[in-house]
């Protein structure tokens, strides 16, 4: 007989949301990717949840961060091609400032990504988050994704800082 | 006299504190947009930018999502729009009453230097409503800012008042440190904003001090 959090667990987008629902975010900032649409779409039904679709990685960076300052506790959801976009945002605003921030990535561009195009910015992604001093982590396909996104929203509040969690297919693509 | 001079960001920045809604919240521009204003009314309800051209827009519409409650005055040069116009069609599609943006149009990029602008000669009220907000209108004279301002309180929608001024290049030294995480804290505090409670070995949550 499986649990109600097993049950949860296997399919891993649904205890992402449960997760940030638990953890208390009230808004979440978005630039889509095909990866995103849908679980974007439940966030955007969920009564507590305030989604706002940006236009670009950057301008979502910062209204973020216009959310944390304003007492809500924001996550980013974005593709790691949308990180890259955001580099002078990152250090002189959400870094600068010190801003804790959840960033769920979608991890594009590695062995398991079927869309090819995506390589190049799968080969940048982590020299770039190292480069830039942006906290990080890869999400582990073999333990249960809630306790990993709980933790990575703790490092950000714990250090104030931005964290990114790189987000595979099976954890994020509804 | 009659002068056909535009007036200048001073001339605007003196109208607002007399001006401002109760319980107002300010983002100021990096540059003079900050330090101008900290120097006639520096107040922990200040949120300056100390750079991050360009971004002043998106973080006042994050915090005017967040403290929808609170009227929130953001304060963004011509030159930075440009750099993010896109802020301009999100912050029309969540068009949040409770904000409302002075856009300072010099024709230039004041805050390095005076550089020109790609296009001095753009509509930007014509811009703004394109771009999905119906509050937006050409002010030339610091007179009308106060009238402007008070009508927001039963305002429908975001409003955007673009202020037409001379460039002022040269900078104004600010009365305080503008350091950039204590500006933060002391707005948080200012404000009463949740705060995160750790937890010893689990994760914490946001609460209200």
């Amino acid at each position: 007989m499986t649990t109600s959090t097993e049950a949860l667990e296997a399919h891993r987008p649904s205890a992402v949301l449960n997760a940030l629902k638990r953890l208390g975010f009230g808004t979440v900032v978005s630039v889509p990717d095909s990866w995103l649409g849908e679980i974007l779409t439940r966030i955007d039904r969920e009564p507590g949840m305030t989604l706002v679709r940006a236009t670009h990685e950057e301008e979502a960076l910062a209204i973020a961060c216009g959310s944390r300052l304003g007492g809500v506790r924001t996550a980013l959801l974005v593709q790691n091609a949308g990180v890259l976009s955001m580099g002078a945002g990152m250090v002189s605003l959400a870094q600068r400032y010190q801003f804790p921030l959840l960033m769920l990535v979608s991890y594009r561009g590695t062995p398991d990504d079927p869309v090819f195009y995506h390589i190049p910015k799968g080969r940048a992604t982590e020299p770039v988050f190292r480069g830039i001093g942006l906290a990080h982590a890869c999400t582990d396909r073999y333990r249960p994704i809630g306790p990993q996104i709980e933790h990575a929203a703790t490092y950000a509040e714990e250090a104030s800082c931005p964290f990114a969690q790189l987000m595979g297919r099976e954890d994020i693509q509804w | 006299m009659v002068t056909n001079a535009r007036p200048t960001r001073t001339d605007y920045y003196r109208v607002l504190p007399g001006s401002l809604p109760s319980r107002a919240l300010v983002v100021t521009s990096l540059g003079n947009a900050s330090y101008l204003w900290a120097s006639l009314h520096h107040a922990p309800e200040n949120f300056y930018f100390e750079d991050a051209m360009g971004l002043t827009l998106p973080l006042a519409l994050g915090l005017a999502i967040a403290q929808p409650d609170r009227p929130v005055i953001a304060v963004e040069g011509d030159g930075a729009l440009l750099m993010h116009m896109g802020a301009l069609v999100t912050i029309g599609a969540m068009n949040p009453s409770n904000l409302t943006i002075l856009l300072i149009q010099n024709g230039v990029h004041a805050a390095s230097g005076g550089q020109a602008l790609t296009n001095a000669a753009l509509d930007l009220a014509q811009l703004a409503r394109a771009s999905g907000i119906q509050h937006a209108e050409n002010l030339n004279a610091p007179g009308a800012l106060a009238a402007r301002i008070a009508a927001a309180e039963k305002r429908d929608g975001v409003g955007v008042l673009i202020l037409a001024t001379e460039p002022d290049i040269e900078v104004v030294r600010p009365p305080i440190s503008l350091d950039p995480v204590a500006t933060k804290h002391r707005f948080m505090a200012a404000i009463e904003a949740p705060r995160y409670i750790p937890t010893l070995f689990d994760g914490g949550m946001l609460e209200r001090p």
